[in-house]
């Protein structure tokens, strides 16, 4: 995923006294190691062809452990796009079906292959060979997010190896473009949906996670149950241009000036839903400052908007009460001594859930006011929505990191970034961020970033995560 | 040109001309024989359709082309030459120098200047393909058709027929094609020094920049030759930030600082200055609007040169755009390097065209003035412009300009000298200590056909052919006497 520094939110935790927290028997800790040194060590970078390995590979686990080879399908597919490429990547999809007929539609376990370009000369260590050190496993996909594959794929073959019975199927979808173009979540959400079942709902391993301060303070885990909606527009700038030793009045890139001018004094309107409320209920009760009360009075008066600007001035909370667009990228003229003809603005935007890509791009051309100044998409995303706080979700998520985390908070997230999770909301089928992997903020974010490492307890605890949440999910 | 005066810059009106509903200018018949047109027409379409901009390194493909139509009209190899030169890092240009010898030269040569290369053109931007010629509606259409080609042509098409015409010279006559007008200059500046034993000459005459057009109407404009020129200078405006993830917007961004900067230059004004050869212009400027309200207030600033609201709304006239100070505008724009990463980087070309005798350096200081702390004003070190002297008006070359226009244009026009809006490659002769005048004869609309760089450049049918003949009439009297 596009994963930001998440945000440590506290809602109402008390330190319940917890039996010794369960770990994993050798051999199982043993499996789970190789598993991971091995796919660490296949780097699944667009380009590189390298995802179908690794999709063949992990199939091979789930046959060895005695999945039919009719419930395991790797499905070989084609990613591109004008700015990150194209490569032949491939999906995983495997059922596990409940005895008898259960009348319960699946439950999705989703997840990507891919991880994003990791440079040799930039990193430490090669980032595709799996290194152990100070406790750390480190390596490209380490966190973002091959330890999420790792806890389903070892949690599922010890539950079966186990002889436990899901009461409702347990479907895996396992992509392979989601860092660059996500056409295996849209093949998933259309497509491929017959294959797995119409899953009722789906638990996202790309999302949730817990955080532990350098200090050893609890930090909070969180369930993603919303994200933003990634947009791009553009503002173009047309004119007749000429000669530039003759400056005419008007001038396009002084014209679209103005227009980013008027979009960065811009604020579009607050807004609360059901995720972020929550988040912020939880919020203030750890903020005593003004940041707290400016979260409060917005949360009593939603009409506030001085409260809400006030909360999103604040670093910490950047992007979680409304809409932002921000402009990334700018094109102008086509010689120095002439006057521009086009100039144009990226302007990237990340839209509240619900809210429409149409109807930003209308309010763009409000701000702007100027019809000489032309907005346009860039994409055809659909506007992504916020899943419901499903109690069944919230309460095995909670027992898991509380069961080998007790003095961890819980908090609903809504992430202003991106994942495979978009297309399944849109197309009716919630999705919950519910991984169980944990770093240490803020020294351990490092997705897309340099050299990326994972606490090496971190990843077995994430199998034990798994098997309490599909026990709890699928076993009742 | 790198820096042409666009003919209307002028509008030297014949207020004399009663104004009668005059022809228009775009169904004249020209005064070149129709084998001469059609000749003109196919050298001109294969010029037009070679793309002859910067690192497409289709240059000396069009040398080649020209030089081959001087050999077939009677020149000699050995006066002719080709010199590949390299412009922009790794465009490979070249120049043209082919020689015209008089069989028992009186007086020393006369170097005629041009340049090859066009500026880029975006078939994207443009309503048909740039670099395919066409003829539409009483027009030649195609980048280059008239900045500079049409004066390649009209230069060469006149050598041609004089020559076949059995013409002899008096003195040599050079013709001096550059390659990079348009980004570097360095061909003028290799012709002005290195080459200079194959270019040395009394005077030149410059095709790439015209003196006169006609208005709206189908009057003519009358004429005024450039005689100085302004400094190029290109800056760049740079702003820098830590950037991030473009999901959470950082309170400074390096977009909206240059946006603040670029807000600032489009409000500032430079000093109004004035010359000899500028007060000359509008004197006679002032001459021709009479009572109106530009002619009063050219008068006010001419009585007042520090009367800074006359030269204010003088300059806001559309025909007297950059005639009264320095000005510098935004030409390009990049930024950023993801679209959903907060850019690092953004940077603004500001291109500038300063007033004879200010040191690109006070300039350079200006802008940093006004952009504030934020953004980094640098001085483009790929060309850094220098000033150059007028040329003095000398009678021989007026006169044949005034024998060339009146026979293709009808009555008397007065010629008066003009401080260009930019240099061309004659400041590097200027510079070198040749005077060099701007003499070219295709009168375009003014200010409908002012295209020069930008879109769908174009020039009337009638105007590349009457080039021809003004090219011949001029060298005639120059070169014939």
């Amino acid at each position: 995923m596009h994963r930001l520094a998440v945000l440590v939110l506290a809602m109402g935790t008390s330190a319940l006294a917890a039996p010794a927290t369960p770990s994993l028997p050798p051999a199982q800790r043993t499996a789970t190691h190789d598993m991971f040194e091995h796919v660490i060590n296949t780097p699944t970078v667009i380009g590189r062809h390298k995802v179908p390995d690794m999709a063949q590979y992990v199939a091979d686990q789930f046959l060895a452990a005695g999945f039919p080879k009719d419930d395991v399908h790797v499905l070989p597919y084609h990613t591109s796009s004008a700015t990150t490429g194209d490569d032949d990547t491939a999906a995983l999809i495997v059922r596990w079906r409940a005895p008898g007929n259960s009348k319960l539609k699946p439950i999705m376990l989703m997840g990507h292959m891919d991880v994003v370009e990791a440079k040799r000369e930039d990193s430490t260590t090669d980032p595709f060979m799996m290194t152990e050190q100070d406790g750390y496993y480190y390596g490209r996909g380490t966190t973002d997010m091959k330890d999420g594959i790792v806890g389903i794929t070892q949690a599922i073959i010890n539950l079966k190896a186990a002889g436990f019975k899901p009461k409702r199927d347990i479907v895996v979808l396992f992509t392979g473009d989601e860092e660059t173009n996500g056409i295996g979540a849209k093949n998933g959400s259309s497509q491929w949906l017959d294959l797995l079942g119409h899953p009722e709902f789906g638990l996202n391993a790309d999302g949730g996670g817990g955080n532990v301060n350098t200090d050893g303070s609890p930090a909070g885990f969180t369930m993603q149950t919303a994200e933003k909606t990634y947009a791009g527009y553009t503002l173009t700038v047309r004119n007749r241009g000429g000669h530039s030793s003759k400056p005419r009045k008007d001038n396009a890139i002084f014209t679209l000036a103005h227009a980013l001018d008027r979009i960065e004094a811009y604020r579009f309107t607050p807004m609360l839903n059901e995720t972020t409320r929550a988040y912020f209920d939880g919020r203030q009760k750890l903020e005593k400052g003004p940041l707290g009360d400016a979260m409060r009075d917005w949360l009593a008066n939603p009409n506030d908007a001085a409260a809400a600007d006030a909360t999103e001035a604040s670093e910490s909370e950047v992007g979680i009460t409304r809409t932002r667009c921000v402009p990334t990228r700018l094109f102008a003229g086509h010689a120095d001594n002439a006057l521009p003809q086009l100039a144009t603005a990226m302007i990237n935007c990340r839209i509240f859930p619900g809210v429409e890509p149409d109807a930003i791009r209308a309010e763009l051309e409000r701000i702007v006011a100027n019809p000489e100044v032309v907005v346009t998409r860039n994409d055809d995303q659909k506007a992504s929505l916020a899943s419901p706080l499903r109690p069944d979700v919230v309460a095995a998520y909670t027992k898991a990191v509380h069961t080998l985390h007790p003095n961890q908070p819980v908090f609903p997230e809504m992430s202003t970034g991106a994942s495979d999770a978009r297309p399944f909301r849109v197309a009716g089928i919630p999705i919950y961020g519910t991984n169980g992997g944990w770093t240490v903020t803020p020294i351990d974010n490092r997705a897309h970033g340099k050299d990326e490492r994972l606490p090496v307890q971190s990843l077995y605890d994430n199998v034990v995560h798994w098997q309490i949440l599909l026990r709890e999910l699928t076993g009742k | 040109m790198k820096f042409v005066r666009p003919i209307a810059a002028i509008l030297l009106a014949c207020l004399a001309t009663p104004a009668l509903a005059a022809p228009s200018p775009l169904t004249v018949p020209s005064k070149l024989e129709p084998a001469w047109q059609a000749k003109t027409r196919a050298l001109f379409k294969q010029l037009i359709e070679i793309p002859t901009v910067h690192h497409r390194g289709e240059v000396q493909k069009m040398a080649a082309l020209i030089a081959d139509q001087l050999k077939a009209a009677g020149w000699s190899d050995a006066d002719i030459q080709i010199k590949p030169y390299e412009a922009l890092p790794g465009d490979k240009t070249a120049a043209l120098i082919a020689r015209w010898r008089a069989d028992k030269p009186t007086k020393k040569p006369i170097l005629i200047l041009g340049h090859m290369d066009v500026v880029e053109a975006k078939r994207s931007d443009w309503t048909f393909d740039p670099f395919v010629f066409r003829e539409e509606g009483g027009y030649f259409l195609g980048r280059g058709s008239s900045d500079m080609k049409n004066g390649i042509v009209a230069t060469t098409m006149a050598l041609i027929k004089l020559r076949q015409s059995g013409f002899k010279p008096d003195r040599d006559i050079i013709l001096f094609f550059t390659g990079d007008e348009e980004t570097q200059g360095k061909g003028a500046q290799l012709g002005a020094t290195e080459w200079r034993s194959l270019t040395d000459a009394e005077l030149g005459l410059n095709a790439d920049g015209g003196c006169a057009g006609y208005d709206r109407s189908g009057r003519p404009l009358g004429c005024a030759i450039s005689m100085a020129e302004k400094t190029f200078q290109t800056y760049f405006f740079t702003t820098h930030n830590p950037g991030g993830h473009s999901s959470r917007p950082r309170p400074d961004n390096a977009i909206y600082e240059l946006a603040d900067a670029l807000k600032a230059l489009q409000a500032h004004r430079f000093q109004p200055m004035m010359n000899e050869v500028s007060r000359a212009y509008f004197e006679a400027r002032a001459k021709q609007e009479g009572n109106n309200s530009l002619g009063n207030a050219i008068r006010a600033w001419l009585a007042n040169p520090n009367d800074g609201a006359a030269a204010d709304a003088v300059e806001a006239n559309e025909l007297e755009v950059g005639h009264t100070r320095t000005r510098c505008v935004a030409t390009m724009l990049e930024g950023g390097h993801a679209d959903n990463a907060l850019p690092q980087t953004a940077k603004a070309t500001v291109n500038c065209r300063i007033f004879p005798g200010v040191d690109t350096k006070a300039v350079q200081a200006e802008l940093q003035q006004l952009a504030g702390p934020k953004v980094q004003v640098t001085m483009d070190p790929a060309f850094l412009g220098q000033s150059s002297p007028a040329s003095p008006l000398r009678p021989d070359v007026v006169n044949a300009v005034t024998k060339a226009i009146t026979a293709i244009h009808g009555p008397k026009m007065e010629i008066i000298p003009i401080l260009s809006t930019g240099a061309s490659d004659g400041s590097f002769f200027r510079a070198a200590g040749m005077p060099v005048y701007d003499i070219d004869g295709s009168w375009g609309i003014s200010p409908d056909d002012e295209r020069a760089h930008g879109l769908d450049e174009r020039i009337p049918v009638r105007a590349m052919y009457d080039d021809v003949v003004h090219w011949e009439i001029v060298l005639k009297e120059l070169a014939g006497k």
